[in-house]
């Protein structure tokens, strides 16, 4: 209780603990901080285990009719875990953490609805490969059968 | 007549950090039944965990759960699967991860003291001790390269080294944050209305703490010896010199008491961590698929944290249980809240540290 | 862990033989589904200041019969056994639906019916 009314005293002639604003220091982000996911395609061996071990699936992969595949990376869904840094067999080459921050996600830019269609894009763009893939090689197979046959 | 009055609070209030409904039927002041609506924030991660998402991801998602105790649910889960998967973890990740765990355990402790504190009125001592706990932010996110969402963990080890930098920058916050924490005991303890008003108001007695299966902090203000750290052995808690904390009486400054004597141990204990840190690898190599059943406690700040993980060799596990520490310690709530005035309801419900997104999950 | 197995009719009185409040911990109620439209349930305990394993009760039992409920002695199981009301579609004695899910909600996300 004194002691109290001590501190109560003693607090009348000290200053306040709080900084107005330009003496307050400015924050810095500590080093490896844990930002963007950064790509490069010419270093990737499009293994895809990136894409796998992504949980919330912000790496996603399109197939073109080629078998080319494009890499699209969605930085609002990201966690920012590094899970996909770890899986990749080239890290620091293919796929690497930068120390950037995070965009923010403007209302014009429709972030989420345009993702969801780029998503079902891709998983069509899968399996309409594979499914070329198959009927080549049952079209491969048939020709193969012909062949010996004659 | 009906002789009780109905007063609701929640699930939007002044004083409520988290949306809970309560209903309290009072008479005259006194409050003599409770109703509690937890359920607001249920998202439905168990379900997510054993569908959506595959084991070696789970751990990204049990740790959204909470935002306080993000470290302590994924290490719950990661604990489970490495059982599940028979890994055997170094000593060096096993320090590293009882050192984030501690820094958890205070800066989530300054949370509750300083809500504590609101709920009496002293608005100014909130900021201060919010102001405070950024010391331990600061360590944790140098640490993990985030503030809030740590991911730390991964299975089989931890994803992050502890570099020498990054240990001088955890005791250099310490020793700023110590002298603070003592200015707060005295506080707490010399303060009319931290100390001496909350002497008495919710109590808890022993004989309801054992009826009511209480824990963490709860349990130990009311003296029932009870801390996972010492109940479990997968972390070798007794050689960076845990002791157990208890307090008597249950009140609400018995709870304040025991959570800042907890800080102050953390403190104690993070210290020995880095200096006794062994040396070793801090990823282990992990293969196969989870298989059969481990149940893994954790002693979260606001008490014992549990997971049941079932796996059946697939990567989808068949089961994942998340017990919280707020779920269990609900109907000690409603026991204490009963016979109490209402004017203490916020008092006590903040001295509770009730965290409603870990309860609905 | 040590395993026990119970059934319907015997489950109260052994859970209540066994729980010692000075001295148990009770952890939590868990349910799995089970083959064959059965549900699994387990009463897991503790004990306090002691390194030991978990205690595990556990009853296997159709989907559709009405579970014995536990909050006469352990009045604190009444949230665990709430929400496996809610989760699973199962019945306990005095458990309402409620905890976590709305009128509107889906039948119980976690059972294995799932749409
Ligand atoms: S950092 Fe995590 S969330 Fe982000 S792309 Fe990589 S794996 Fe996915
Ligand atoms: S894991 Fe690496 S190499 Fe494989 S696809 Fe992803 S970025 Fe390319």
């Amino acid at each position: 209780m004194l002691n109290a009314l001590i501190q109560a005293l003693k607090n009348l002639i000290s200053p306040p603990v709080t900084l107005q604003y330009p003496l307050a220091e400015d924050i810095t982000l500590p080093a490896q901080y844990r930002g963007l996911i950064e790509y490069s395609a010419e270093d990737c061996i499009f293994c895809d285990k990136c894409e796998h071990a992504c949980p919330p699936r912000a790496i996603i992969f399109f197939q073109e009719a080629n078998g080319d595949k494009v890499y699209r990376y969605n930085p609002h869904l990201c966690i920012y875990c590094g899970e996909c840094v770890r899986a990749c067999p080239k890290p620091q080459e293919a796929l690497w953490q930068s120390e950037k921050k995070q965009p923010f996600a403007l209302r014009a830019e429709n972030v989420n609805s345009e993702w969801k269609v780029w998503e079902e894009r891709c998983s069509e763009s899968r399996d309409a490969f594979a499914a070329a893939k198959k009927a080549k090689k049952a079209a491969k197979a048939q020709s193969d059968g012909q062949g010996e046959m004659q | 007549m009906k002789k009780t009055v109905e007063i609701p609070l929640g699930s939007q209030h002044i004083s409520l950090l988290e949306p809970i409904r309560f209903r309290f039927h009072c008479e005259n002041e006194v409050i003599r039944d409770v109703d509690a609506d937890v359920g607001f924030v249920h998202r439905g991660v168990e379900e997510a965990c054993a569908s959506r998402f595959e084991f070696k991801q789970v751990g990204y998602v049990v740790a959204r759960v909470c935002g306080l105790c993000a470290i302590t649910h994924s290490l719950g889960y990661t604990l489970a699967v490495e059982k599940l998967l028979h890994v055997e973890t170094s000593m060096r990740i096993k320090y590293l991860r009882m050192l984030m765990v501690e820094l958890d355990r205070i800066h989530s402790h300054m949370l509750c003291l300083a809500h504590t504190a609101e709920n009496a009125g002293f608005e100014a001592l909130f900021m201060q001790i919010m102001n405070e706990r950024e010391l331990v932010m600061d360590v944790q996110e140098a640490l993990s390269g985030n503030r809030v969402q740590f991911d730390y963990i991964s299975i089989g080890g931890v994803n992050r080294d502890l570099s020498a930098q990054a240990g001088a920058l955890v005791l250099r916050n310490l020793s700023l944050l110590e002298p603070k924490i003592d200015e707060l005991f005295e506080r707490f303890t010399s303060n009319w209305s931290l100390s001496l008003k909350y002497r008495g108001i919710g109590a808890l007695s022993l004989t309801q703490a054992y009826m009511y299966n209480t824990l963490g902090p709860l349990a130990r203000a009311a003296g029932l010896e009870t801390d996972v750290r010492l109940e479990t052995n997968d972390f070798p808690y007794a050689q960076i010199g845990f002791e157990i904390i208890t307090e008597q009486g249950g009140d609400i400054y018995a709870r304040n008491l025991v959570r800042l004597r907890e800080i102050k141990q953390s403190i104690k204990m993070v210290r020995h961590i880095i200096e006794g840190l062994p040396e070793g690898a801090i990823q282990e190599k992990t293969k196969g698929k989870p298989e059969g059943e481990a149940i893994v406690r954790i002693e979260a700040p606001r008490g014992e944290l549990m997971y049941l993980v079932r796996g059946n060799k697939s990567s989808i596990l068949e089961r994942v249980r998340i017990k919280t520490p707020t779920f269990s310690g609900i109907p000690a709530m409603i026991e204490i809240f009963k016979g109490s005035n209402f004017a203490d309801a916020p008092a006590i419900l903040a001295s509770f540290d009730p965290c409603m997104s870990c309860t609905a999950k | 862990m040590n395993k026990i197995t119970v059934n319907l009719e015997n489950v109260v009185e052994t859970i209540k033989a066994f729980y010692n409040p000075a001295a148990h911990h009770f952890l939590t109620l868990n349910a799995l589904n089970a083959p064959d439209d059965s549900i699994e349930l387990e009463w897991i305990f503790t004990r306090y200041g002691v390194i030991d394993e978990p205690t595990v009760f556990t009853l296997t039992c159709k989907r559709d019969v009405l579970i014995p409920s536990v909050t006469s002695f352990i009045p604190s199981a009444i949230m665990s056994e709430r929400e496996t009301v809610d989760m699973f579609g199962v019945s306990i004695e005095g458990a309402k639906r409620g905890l976590y899910l709305d009128e509107d909600s889906r039948e119980m996300p976690l059972g294995r019916c799932r749409v």
